[in-house]
């Protein structure tokens, strides 16, 4: 039972991690269409920032985090400039933006790795390495900061998006672009908003997963195919829905690492799976959006 | 008639060449050739069929490790091992395609990314069958009627499968498949409109690329006698895909370009860049879909237009 409840909130934090991935992918997917694979990247050049501005110069970890999170919107909203509007000005396909944010994908990696040694970087943990009991439930400090952390963002994303005027905007624009645009909503800007906040979403999910696994260049494909499968599973349609795939996804990830008696190599297969199964049975996802 | 001239005139000048050549530029250009036939089946699926997928070169490995765990772990005859790696690389194919087919969207990019990677980690858990880490080799090519073909010969078989890909693709391309699958990759509604089933045509180019994928690894097996799994990465995939951008997607052309230019740039570039060669690649591609969409095949149509 201890066991089963130390595994659950283990699955839990990863399972947030995902979530936060696939609330990138949502934030950009719902009012653009654009499905942008280089958020397993954005993770990535933020745990390596993560790295170098906490173990390397040993900033204080708010200060580092808050100056990691700030890059990352700059991050977003520089790779919307480039490669995302020139293509939607232009009137191109929704293909063309994909490609060339995939290009973007390479190029990151490819400047992080020319920039860093091959080996994991070390990222310090936030409160240091403890473990926390409250009664049954026990986990690690940096699982429960993780958990803390997600929920108090998908609080904020869903208020945003249900209360205030810009986040309406937002909804608009993902249900009918032309008519949000002649209704005076800024298209250009609200895009720029949702690449920003899809690199902030993404970044602060590398930056909690970092002290577990290390900043590494290639950490970031694997974090990419997870957060997109816990957004199939949870469905589009609803942020919620992202953060209950993702938990979805790290439960079965994480059970069967512990009780399928197959080499753990392996549970990379179990994504793969989930999402034929979803696709094939439940392709709108759990959660059915809202009419 | 001119047309059958005209193939057997690139049989024996391609066929011809390797003749000329010292060993290691016989390896090159063997390679060349083979990265040319992915980036034709490819074009097919990608330019033609309008699907993004990364499990090409995953399928070029199935078909590498299938051919040399069939006849080497099983003891299996040649053609039997070849049928069977078709054969295991349709149906692997077909798993990934019908599910992901049936929605709009890009659904089919992500299932063959986590397919990609999911194989090599197959390949490097596998233990004895697929020789984990360290991959597979001290294999020869079995002896065919007594034969046992070797050096610049071999060189021939690659030609011949690189113009026998060419030669299928381009006559499903110039019949009603071809135009079918145009239409579903530039309006699926008015291709459905016209009677085309469009999620049946997704998965018979899928699976059929894939399969020639695949055939295309069987014969990349015997070239180097090894195989292993970092040849099988998520790398190559973007590579092939970057090949089809740079040289123009849809164009069979611009895929025989875009394969020869970039194969080839790591050899310019190395003494500039070392192997960071796949930055420029990156920038290539973002150059090519923000500035010249039509790839580098687009600037000859130009040229000849005016």
């Amino acid at each position: 039972m201890r066991d089963l409840l130390e595994l659950a909130v283990s699955a839990t934090a990863s399972g947030c991690v995902y979530g936060l991935i696939a609330l990138a992918y949502l934030l950009m997917i719902r009012p653009t269409g654009i499905i942008n694979f280089a958020v397993g990247e954005w993770a990535m050049v933020a745990a390596v920032g993560g790295h170098l501005l906490l173990s390397r110069y040993a900033w204080p970890y708010w200060l580092g985090m808050l100056a990691v999170l700030a890059f990352m919107l700059l991050v977003g909203w520089v790779t919307e400039r480039i490669a995302v509007r020139p293509l939607v000005e232009k009137g191109a396909a929704l293909l063309a933006p994909i490609l060339a944010l995939l290009g973007v994908l390479v190029i990151t990696r490819e400047i992080i790795s020319v920039s860093f040694p091959p080996d994991p970087l070390p990222v310090p943990f936030p409160f240091g390495f403890g473990r926390l009991e409250f009664g049954l439930l026990a986990g690690s400090y940096q699982s429960f900061f993780i958990i803390a952390l997600t929920v108090l963002v998908f609080a904020g994303v869903w208020l945003f998006f249900e209360k205030t005027l810009w986040g309406r905007s937002f909804e608009a624009v993902s249900l009918n672009r032309k008519a949000a645009a002649l209704m005076g909503i800024n298209l250009s800007r609200v895009t720029a908003l949702s690449f920003a906040g899809g690199a902030g979403a993404a970044g602060l999910a590398g930056l909690l997963v970092s002290p577990n696994v290390s900043a590494h260049y290639l950490m970031g494909v694997p974090l990419a195919i997870q957060g997109f499968t816990a957004l199939v599973i949870g469905g589009v349609g609803r942020v919620e829905g992202a953060l209950l795939g993702g938990l979805l996804l790290a439960f079965a990830e994480q059970f069967t690492t512990r009780y399928v008696p197959i080499p753990s190599g392996y549970t990379q297969g179990v994504p793969l799976l989930l999402l034929m199964v979803f696709l094939l049975f439940r392709p709108t996802g759990l959660l059915k959006a809202k009419a | 008639m001119k047309s059958s001239l005209r193939w057997i005139a690139a049989f024996v000048l391609l066929a011809g060449l390797p003749f000329f050549l010292g060993s290691y530029y016989n390896d090159v250009y063997r390679k060349m050739l083979l990265w040319i036939t992915l980036a034709l089946s490819y074009n097919f699926l990608f330019g033609i069929g309008g699907q993004v997928a990364f499990s090409h070169f995953a399928f070029y490995g199935v078909g590498a490790y299938s051919i040399v765990i069939f006849l080497f772990q099983f003891h299996l005859p040649f053609p039997l091992a070849i049928l069977l790696g078709i054969a295991l690389c349709i149906l692997v194919a077909l798993a990934v395609a019908i599910p992901s087919t049936r929605l709009e969207g890009f659904y089919l990019a992500l299932a063959t990314l986590a397919l990609a990677q999911l194989f090599v980690v197959v390949l490097n858990e596998g233990g004895a069958v697929t020789g984990g880490p360290g991959g597979l080799a001290n294999y020869r090519l079995p002896e065919v009627f007594g034969v046992r073909i070797a050096g610049p010969w071999y060189t021939v078989v690659i030609v011949s499968l690189l113009l026998a890909t060419f030669f299928v693709l381009l006559r499903l391309d110039r019949s009603w498949f071809g135009r079918a699958c145009r239409a579903v990759r530039d309006n699926p509604e008015a291709a459905a409109a016209m009677g085309v089933d469009v999620a049946r045509t997704k998965v018979i180019v899928f699976t059929l690329t894939s399969a020639l994928a695949g055939i295309a690894g069987m014969v990349y097996a015997f070239v180097d006698n090894t195989v292993n799994p970092p040849i099988f990465g998520l790398e190559n995939a973007f590579l092939i895909l970057f090949m089809v951008i740079v040289g123009g997607s849809g164009r069979h052309t611009g895929a025989v370009i875009g394969a020869v230019l970039l194969f080839l740039l790591p050899f310019v570039l190395s003494p500039l860049v070392g192997h960071h060669h796949v930055l420029v690649f990156g920038l290539l591609v973002l150059a090519a879909i923000l500035v010249a969409p039509k790839g580098l095949i687009g600037f000859y149509d130009a040229f000849r237009r005016s």
